[in-house]
């Protein structure tokens, strides 16, 4: 089908950006992955789009005391394909090479992924796992909210009328640790049904560091600081990973549609939960 | 699809069964609802408008109100329909004295069609706890304020006398 009318620009930087956003009118287009099949269906008539497309510098990968900036724009495709994001923020490189299929991936943008808020996009699980940092920018200024505090609901963040995704910010890895996303994924959408994202460090033949995100599940993605607590410290072994991934829906909600009931999406969830911390424990070191 | 759980509103069972009587009240609580006009005895006519991310719906429609037995339990029927579909929906809301005032209990369900059932079916569950725990958010703060008002409209204690 064909979209409604509707204004359309294309500002060559972003302080142009965000002074076209600053009524808080028009629509941010990025990768236009979710945005465009909704204007088609005519299930969104926004009347004035933005586009980011133009805007270069919101596109770049860089790392700066500890941290990699990943610019708003970025494709999936450009963090899967990054050396950079490969080699040290190799959880981030995992999602996004897993998310939809070639043509999303080479559309679609990270910025774009997470203010869209869905609740079974693959990106949220690994961003709690590394406990990211989101900065937002407006004409007024900028500001930096924690990735638990961006996804306020299936759908809905933090961002205020006018602002945008500027960049996100995620920890270097250290070569010893161990990363995993895994996903059980829905064929015709490539949708996570369930998608579980770890990062685990071992010391002596202890486990000293877990962190568990876990997307589809429920209504927003969310920290599973259950079953973090409950490997930490122990040898990792197979008893141990199988009781932790036990509690990863305790206290859930869990979603129901066409491909998952609820409750085999609980099940699901303790099965990836276990293969990726199982995987993320044999890639330490 | 199935919708069933509860709340707790901290009023007595008969302010909170007038509460959910009250279509001042539902309008105020219910997300996106622009005009809840009466029609009949228990019957409203309703327009609201949905927005879910960048999804805008406009949605006319009815909601009636049945088999009431105060102060324990209705019948809510919501119809609407607009350009992005329909949807119908019947729950049977059970009030239940607890320890910090009113539990409701919902069970129900939801028909939903139309393009935004065709190609939303993913999210529609979601979308449906997220409204329903929006109305009773909106549902528990008006609650408290409707027990501020009775509190201050209460005559002022009597001045105490000092000698």
């Amino acid at each position: 089908m064909i979209p409604q009318n509707f204004e359309y620009s294309a500002p060559n930087n972003l302080n142009e950006a965000l002074a076209l956003l600053a009524d808080g009118n028009a629509k941010v287009l990025a990768g236009g992955m979710s945005l465009i099949p909704l204007m088609k269906l005519r299930l969104a008539a926004p009347e004035h789009l933005v586009d980011l497309g133009r805007v270069a510098d919101l596109r770049s990968i860089r790392e700066e005391g500890g941290f990699l900036h990943i610019g708003a724009t970025a494709t999936h495709y450009d963090i899967e394909s990054s050396p950079l994001v490969r080699g040290k923020c190799p959880l981030l490189a995992e999602a996004a090479a897993n998310i939809g299929d070639v043509q999303v991936r080479n559309m679609g943008t990270i910025g774009g992924s997470i203010a869209h808020a869905d609740p079974a996009a693959d990106y949220p699980a690994s961003l709690l796992a590394l406990e990211a940092q989101v900065r937002i920018a407006s004409a007024q200024g900028e500001r930096t909210a924690g990735i638990e505090q961006f996804l306020v609901d299936a759908l809905s963040t933090a961002l205020e009328p006018g602002e945008i995704v500027r960049e996100i910010i995620v920890p270097v890895e250290p070569a010893s640790a161990g990363v995993s996303y895994q996903k059980m994924v829905q064929p015709a959408s490539g949708f996570a049904i369930v998608g579980a994202a770890v990062r685990v460090r071992k010391a002596s033949g202890k486990v000293t560091f877990v962190r568990v995100g876990i997307t589809g599940l429920a209504a927003k993605a969310f920290r599973a600081s259950a079953v973090e607590k409950l490997l930490e410290g122990t040898a990792g072994s197979a008893a141990d990973v199988q009781k932790a991934a036990a509690v990863v829906d305790n206290g859930v909600d869990a979603n129901t549609d066409l491909h998952a009931s609820s409750g085999y999406r609980h099940q699901m969830a303790k099965v990836y939960t276990a293969r990726a911390l199982t995987q993320a424990l044999l890639r330490a070191s | 699809m199935k919708v069933a759980g509860s709340y707790t509103l901290p009023v007595e069972r008969e302010r909170a069964y007038e509460l959910l009587q009250d279509p001042e009240i539902l309008a105020r609580c219910m997300p996106g609802t622009e005009r809840l006009a009466r029609t009949g005895p228990d019957e409203y006519e309703m327009k609201m408008k949905m927005v879910i991310s960048a999804v805008q719906g406009l949605f006319a429609g009815k909601v009636r109100l049945a088999d009431q037995k105060p102060p324990e339990q209705f019948r809510l029927i919501v119809e609407g329909s607009g350009k992005v579909g329909f949807m119908r929906g019947e729950g049977l809301l059970t009030l239940v004295t607890a320890h910090s005032g009113t539990e409701v209990h919902y069970e129900g369900e939801v028909h939903v069609g139309g393009v935004i059932a065709g190609v939303g079916q993913r999210l529609l569950d979601t979308t449906a706890k997220i409204v329903i725990r929006k109305f009773f958010g909106k549902l528990v703060e008006n609650s408290g304020q409707a027990q501020q008002a009775m509190v201050a409209s209460l005559p002022p204690p009597p001045p105490t006398v000092t000698s």
